[in-house]
């Protein structure tokens, strides 16, 4: 392999250092905004999708419905045993199980209150919470209390409660009784590590059944964990295939709002409020389901990062054309030389194109690291575990997730334009006869 | 035969004493009858106290609410409502923030509007008026004939007024209170006191009527105070004022014109 050219074509860069720097310092900004925004896109949907799989407890969820005497809609599964056997038959694996119930309520203690969203789940035997929450008081012992509530760092302070106090609750039950109950605080969850524990308050499941109408073994929603995110719809098809088959009644999991203005979810539920019934219907959805306009988002970032690549790039292409057609000038005396001793056009040309080739390459790998080290800047930054933005980080700070396709794809693209940018210098280059070259005086 | 006629004696008195203890009893039963009245019909009298069926009811509530280690916030709506279609318009005039709020009911359905978001959500006749004791059940009609069922009746005295006080259960599972006590003034029939219980027979709420204002024949209460009995110290007070039962445009019942008044 003739490495002569790619050798002169170093050179040349190297002699012009200040220039060099220049160009490819606007290169490396460039790429460099483009792979944070990436970078961000790239683990944006994925920290979304895993906090809230974290926080509703599945990546897919099993809830049912049924109507009152009364023509009220309320949200129970009575009996689960059909579902167990169409998970078993669906011939999928999952991690884990989890029941849950809610209710909204007021926690009161000592004259002070605050709401919130309690998560009634089997906490002695709930292997998530052990792995997700970190405790800053109590005990995991006391999970074995029947009337235990786990609450975050921020409730407890608001509250000023210690393990072992007394939580009085006010709530509805699910056919809107009003209705009280008390809760003893078995731990304290801290808010910075995790985005779960900030706003969730845990609570027994059967005890929290038993004060909102709902009967033992009863709940209102199955949670199931995959090891994998990525396997939540093909395991929603599964399971909603196998519980057809089965003869569950099935809310339609096809709908979708053709103008985008509705997630899965949102669409599905809408349908259903217009829908009658007897027994218990059934809903299967998944994560993303809930959060379809999160990945609208993530279209939204990668389609602004090309755009943004497309316009930094194109007033970069012409700083980088014009730079090289004056280096042509530069070197006219120099290029005639080369001719004359038997150099061909083709081989200027290549030079000239080596040159930029090295530049773009040069630029997009700095402008790479550049990024790298930005995004390892910016996640050290802790970030308040109430701010809104905290249901897009991970465990409080932000993280990058860069796809390396993506990565190398950008440089491609670097590398072309460049390419592109320079052909005409570098024709212009090749094409000068030789005699006319050296006759020149700069 | 003397013996006879003393035996024939004797049986005769048995029996004027056995029937005037009969003829006591019935007159005495009868009197008690008189003034025990019918606890349905009574709960129905209570309930026609607020019933403005065929007419419309409009006025302005002022709510103070005390929380402890608070400062007390003041909460003003203006109510309007038709019974006979089970509808009302709540508009939130205080605080500023809140302004333009509003809850409109349209037979079992409670949307409450944002004006900031410019949205309709789903709310609850049930659910608490912003961040006050009163729920929006305190501003319609009551029903305690139709939702209750008497369990006892009593008497009893609110302060040096004498009431009949009914316990009431509730007879599905879909009412705000499962059990509420009512302490009703004999004459005239107006409700002094109310208490309310959660599902599992915990006293929630404490509701005194001090002050009754007369409206084309109809005794409303004009003063009301909440006081939160499961968190101590909260309590609010409920002044009405411009109460009127001028006939309201069928347009005020409707979402457009929650968003007319809310800009």
């Amino acid at each position: 392999m003739n490495t002569v050219l790619p050798r002169i074509a170093a050179r040349n860069l190297l002699r012009q250092k200040k220039r060099t720097i220049l160009l490819a310092g606007a290169i490396a900004f460039g790429i460099m905004i483009v792979t944070l925004i990436n970078g961000f896109a790239g683990s944006f949907i994925q920290n979304v999708s895993e906090n809230f799989a974290y926080l509703l407890g599945g990546h897919v969820f099993v809830s049912g419905s049924e109507y009152t005497a009364s023509g009220r809609r309320i949200s129970v599964i009575r009996d689960d045993s059909v579902i167990m056997q169409a998970l078993s038959s669906s011939g999928q694996r999952w991690a884990s199980l989890q029941k849950t119930s809610e209710t909204t309520a007021t926690l009161i203690f000592e004259g002070k209150s605050i709401r919130q969203n309690l998560t009634g789940i089997d906490l002695a035997h709930s292997t998530m919470l052990k792995e997700r929450l970190a405790l800053i008081n109590g005990s995991w012992d006391n999970l074995a209390w029947p009337n235990a509530i786990i609450v975050s760092q921020s409730v407890a302070k608001k509250l000023n409660v210690l393990p072992g106090d007394t939580i009085v609750a006010q709530f509805q039950t699910v056919t809107g009784q009003n209705n009280v109950g008390e809760f003893r605080l078995a731990a304290v969850t801290v808010d910075s590590t995790s985005f779960i524990g900030s706003i969730m308050t845990y609570v027994q499941l059967d005890y929290l059944n038993s004060l909102i109408g709902l009967g033992k073994g009863e709940y209102m929603s199955l949670g199931i964990m995959l090891d994998k995110l990525d396997r939540s719809e093909a395991f929603a098809t599964s399971l909603y295939t196998s519980m057809k088959g089965m003869g569950l009644k099935l809310f339609d999991r096809s709908t979708r709002e053709s103008d985008g203005s509705m997630t899965p979810f949102q669409a599905m539920i809408q349908k259903q409020n217009s829908e009658t019934w007897t027994g218990t219907k059934y809903r299967v959805y998944t994560v993303d389901d809930v959060l379809a306009q999160a990945k609208q988002i993530v279209v939204a970032l990668d389609t602004g990062s090309v755009a943004i690549l497309i316009v930094l790039f194109a007033i970069v292409m012409i700083g980088i054309s014009n730079s090289f057609r004056m280096a042509m000038y530069e070197r006219i005396r120099e290029i005639g030389t080369m001719r004359a001793v038997g150099v061909q056009r083709g081989e200027i040309r290549s030079m000239f194109l080596y040159e930029a080739l090295f530049l773009a390459l040069a630029g997009a790998v700095v402008g790479i690291i550049l990024a790298l080290i930005v995004m390892a800047i910016l996640s050290l930054i802790t970030f308040d575990p109430q701010s809104p933005v905290f249901l897009i980080l991970k465990r409080g700070h932000l993280s990058f997730y860069l796809p390396p396709l993506r990565a190398l794809g950008n440089i491609a693209i670097i590398a072309v334009l460049t390419l592109v940018a320079v052909y005409a210098p570098a024709n212009a280059a090749a094409k000068m006869p030789p005699a006319e070259a050296l006759r020149t005086v700069k | 035969m003397p013996s006879i006629s003393t035996k024939g004696h004797r049986y005769h008195r048995k029996n004027i004493a056995v029937l005037l203890a009969i003829a006591l009893s019935l007159v005495a039963g009868v009197a008690s009858a008189q003034g025990k009245p019918d606890p349905r019909a009574l709960l129905k009298q209570v309930d026609n106290l607020s019933d403005f069926t065929g007419r419309d009811f409009s006025a302005v509530f002022t709510i103070v609410t005390q929380k402890p280690g608070e400062k007390d916030s003041v909460t003003q709506a203006r109510v309007f409502r038709r019974d006979q279609k089970k509808q009302f318009l709540i508009l939130i005039l205080l605080p500023e923030v809140n302004k333009g709020q509003g809850y409109l009911r349209e037979d079992d359905n409670v949307w409450f509007y944002d004006p900031t978001s410019r949205k309709f959500s789903h709310s609850s006749v049930k659910e608490n008026l912003q961040n006050t004791k009163a729920k929006n059940s305190d501003f319609t009609l009551s029903s305690f004939a139709e939702d209750y069922t008497v369990t006892s009746m009593t008497e009893g005295m609110v302060g040096k007024f004498p009431v009949w006080v009914l316990d009431l259960k509730a007879n599905t599972n879909e009412v705000a209170y499962d059990r509420v006590v009512l302490y009703i003034r004999k004459d005239p029939t107006m409700l002094l006191k109310r208490e309310d219980y959660s599902v599992n027979g915990r006293l929630m709420r404490t509701t005194a009527y001090p002050k009754y204002v007369e409206l084309e024949g109809k005794l409303l209460p004009s003063q009301i105070l909440i006081l939160d009995e499961i968190n101590k110290g909260e309590k609010s007070q409920i002044t009405m004022a411009e109460q009127s039962v001028t006939p309201l445009p069928d347009k005020v019942f409707t979402k457009a014109f929650l968003e007319q008044v809310s800009r």
